[in-house]
């Protein structure tokens, strides 16, 4: 049996003609593939490396494009703050002068004020008027102005349109002619004598 | 140096080709393949054992992952693999190597591989089950039924040469 493994194992037959062309012409191609691939591949980092320059520059300027705008929002948003806190100091100081005008107008004091405690104690808060039906009723200048104030250019919020429409009611409800019972025109009156001081 | 390699052991490579896959052309391809291989792995060789045994590895292992691609084997029953006495096979010996290539391919594709893996290059069952994705039995089937079929090749062929 080794005799025969021997012979097999050694045995040798020399491949047909051409077989080393056909071997030499793939490693030829081969070579030729492994430098075309290196040009691909210096191709393809240099491609690589432009994209990620150009994405990066791209992301750069959004970003401070966006910080940029950011900024700007930010000092519209301070303007803006400044704008309602000066709106909301005009509104106070109108409504302080609409309560001074109250109260210093000699005729209607008596009428309008039927509590000088009240009034004594906090001259500038609370204002006591007299209801349609006859009846005292304390009222904040700011709730008054509001009241006034609240029309369809400047609606009130829900929660309390339905309550303000009421008080409107209220107030408007009796003559036209300005009283000491139709808070409305009391303080149409005093924005009347602002304007004309 | 590519075709001082080639000169050197394409005679010896070509017939383990050939050996492995059933015609010339089959053997050609692998041999192709199997130089291609041997020059891009040159910088793989340790020089662990001799060069010509790790030229042989490749060729042997091209002609492994060519047989696998075309020839699926299945796990059969497993026959004892002392059925068929190596002495059976002696009349081999007396052949000149040639002819002894020509008998071992008219062998089933499936025996003929672990014929040649076990008997010729000396992998053994457990290996050889590895390489071919078979189980241990099965390469020890196949190598029983591969000898009891040469057997049968060499009765046919002295009794027909004793006839003459």
């Amino acid at each position: 049996m080794q005799d025969f493994k021997n012979k097999l194992y050694n045995y040798e037959t020399p491949p047909p003609e051409g077989t080393w062309d056909h071997i030499e012409e793939v490693l030829n191609n081969q070579k030729a593939i492994k430098i075309l691939g290196y040009h691909k591949n210096k191709f393809l980092f240099y491609g690589a490396t432009a994209a990620a320059s150009i994405i990066i520059i791209f992301l750069g300027s959004v970003f401070f494009k966006k910080n940029t705008h950011s900024a700007i929002s930010k000092a519209s948003v301070e303007k803006e703050n400044q704008l309602i806190g000066q709106k909301i100091i005009d509104s106070i100081n109108l409504n302080r002068r609409i309560l001074n005008s109250i109260i210093n107008n000699p005729n209607e004091k008596e009428e309008i004020i039927s509590d000088d405690s009240i009034l004594r104690d906090t001259p500038s808060k609370y204002l006591t008027i007299t209801n349609p039906d006859g009846q005292p009723v304390r009222i904040s200048p700011k709730v008054a102005t509001l009241i006034i104030s609240a029309d369809n250019e400047y609606p009130p919020k829900p929660v309390w349109g339905k309550e303000i429409r009421k008080w409107q009611k209220i107030m408007l409800n009796t003559t036209i002619s300005p009283t000491s019972a139709n808070f409305a025109d009391l303080v149409q009156l005093a924005a009347n004598k602002e304007n004309r001081e | 140096m590519q075709r001082l390699l080639y000169d050197r052991f394409s005679s010896m490579m070509y017939a383990v080709c050939l050996r492995y896959c059933n015609n010339p052309e089959d053997a050609n391809d692998l041999m192709q393949e199997g130089f291609i291989k041997v020059y891009k792995s040159l910088s793989k060789f340790r020089a662990e054992g001799s060069f010509e045994g790790w030229v042989r590895r490749i060729f042997i292992n091209t002609s492994i992952e060519d047989f696998r691609k075309k020839v699926k084997l299945y796990n059969v029953s497993e026959v004892p693999e002392n059925t068929i006495e190596e002495g059976d096979l002696s009349a081999l010996d007396v052949l000149a190597a040639k002819d002894i290539l020509n008998i071992i391919n008219e062998l089933p594709p499936g025996y003929k591989v672990v014929f040649n893996m076990h008997v010729i290059e000396g992998y053994s069952h457990k290996e050889i089950a590895k390489i071919l994705g078979i189980t241990e039995g099965t390469s020890k089937s196949q190598l029983a039924r591969a000898k009891g079929f040469l057997k049968k090749i060499l009765e046919t062929r002295f009794s027909k040469t004793g006839e003459k």
